[in-house]
């Protein structure tokens, strides 16, 4: 399967050359804030923190408490539209 | 690498949408860490729980809910009824009336210097007419100052549209339409600075012997020309009365030349004189010249024009005004305008007493 990592690499490497990576992360960072997510993401945290105590909680407990529970808290819509766009891209730039 | 290679045939679409998966999943976990960086951070800086407050403050502003309150759990029309002190008049007033009473009271409102003005006028109007009449009774027999409960009856019924007059009297501003001009013309100071009511009578002669002293009601300014003898004007020099003495002989003067208002006819106290009962009506016929006592409209309608500068005229309605100076004497306080004193029997009245 080199092909296909290669072909993943290749495909990333122009993701990000042209730009296309930057937009898509801002495009997706604005729409979590829009819905939400980020305001839930931070509750979760302080529960962590809670949890763990101010002073010993460190960047790893955060995100093995936080990022599994993130992926599954994005909003449908938006997953969709970045899969599209993901995907029009792809299309666009495989052939 | 080419992109020759990565052609779609190369991939299925399987393939490519597990690409894509791939490439959303990296992009949310770049988020998700991105997140935990900036909490991480705000937590070992000191600032991430700042936005928090106690319990106990947390309990003071929870939502109210309850009927005739707001949220915040204040009442809505509280201060509506309450009464506050007005630091002028140190009155007591309500509170929705507050804001108006010390608009007015101060003095500062958009309204109130309207109205007060509007209040002198009418208050000098009034009283000032009515204190006159009564006062002296010698300066205002001689003035114009037609501010009699009278005039001030008059000029609301003069004001009849229907009333001939009306378009006339607008030309040389009569007493009726202007009624509440005139009284103002004899009441002020004029440019000479002299006000015909305080003057007296010896004084007023004096000065009325040498100048023209008519008022002009549209810059209400004392005429200041000199007194010049006409030969033409001499009519009836011989008819007026000189029993009353000085005081009868200056108001004769003004008299004639005062004849102007029509509503002297209704306003005169001793009015049962034709002649004033007619002046109404001649006022505006400057070709009448006659000087009988019916005639003595005709003159006084000339007075008006005398303001206009025609002396001869002037001249005849002086002459004339003098033989019915006793009738004038006391109509004079009806007289509404004061039209410029006839030039030519100036001298030649003033000779008689001297």
């Amino acid at each position: 399967m080199s092909k296909e990592s290669q072909m993943r690499a290749a495909i990333n490497q122009k993701l990000i050359e042209m730009g296309e990576r930057e937009r898509l992360k801002e495009l997706l960072r604005a729409k979590l804030i829009e819905c939400g997510w980020r305001d839930q993401l931070k509750a979760l945290c302080k529960e962590v923190i809670k949890e763990k105590g101010i002073e010993n909680v460190t960047v790893e407990d955060l995100v093995a408490g936080v990022t599994p529970k993130g992926r599954a808290l994005v909003p449908d819509s938006v997953k969709k539209e970045l899969l599209q766009r993901i995907r029009a891209f792809l299309a666009q730039h495989s052939t | 690498m080419k992109m020759e290679d990565m052609s779609l045939s190369g991939l299925d679409n399987t393939k490519l949408e597990a690409l894509a998966h791939d490439v959303y999943s990296d992009l949310v976990e770049d988020a998700c860490l991105g997140l935990c960086f900036e909490v991480h951070r705000a937590v070992k800086q000191g600032y991430f729980f700042l936005d928090d407050t106690d319990q106990e403050s947390m309990k003071d502003f929870e939502i109210v809910d309850q009927p005739g309150v707001d949220i915040f759990g204040q009442v809505y029309n509280q201060w509506k009824n309450k009464e506050c002190v007005c630091p002028n008049c140190s009155r007591s007033i309500a509170a929705s009336r507050f804001a108006p009473h010390l608009e007015k009271c101060l003095g500062m409102g958009r309204n109130s210097s309207r109205i007060a003005n509007r209040r002198i006028a009418s208050s000098n109007n009034t009283s000032k007419s009515e204190s006159d009449q009564e006062d002296n009774d010698d300066i205002n027999d001689n003035d114009w100052s037609y501010g009699s409960e009278k005039k001030a009856k008059k000029r609301k019924s003069e004001k009849n549209p229907n009333s001939p007059r009306r378009s006339k009297s607008l030309k040389h501003k009569n007493g009726e339409l202007s009624s509440s001009v005139n009284p103002d013309l004899y009441k002020y100071n004029y440019s000479s600075g002299i006000s015909y009511e305080t003057l007296g009578p010896e004084e007023l002669r004096s000065i009325l012997t040498t100048q023209c002293g008519v008022v002009s009601e549209h810059t209400k300014k004392m005429c200041t020309r000199s007194t010049l003898p006409n030969s033409d004007t001499m009519l009836e020099n011989d008819s007026y009365d000189a029993p009353d003495g000085q005081l009868i002989m200056s108001r004769l003067q003004w008299d004639g030349s005062s004849d102007i208002s029509p509503s002297d006819s209704a306003s005169s106290k001793a009015s049962t004189n034709n002649s004033e009962s007619k002046r109404p009506k001649k006022k505006k016929k400057p070709s009448t010249l006659s000087l009988t006592s019916g005639g003595g409209g005709g003159e006084r309608d000339k007075g008006q024009e005398r303001e206009r500068g025609d002396r001869e005229r002037v001249a005849g309605g002086g002459s004339g005004s003098g033989s019915s100076s006793s009738q004038n004497a006391l109509g004079l306080s009806n007289r509404k305008k004061r039209p410029k004193l006839p030039v030519p029997p100036a001298p030649s009245i003033y000779d008689d007493l001297n």
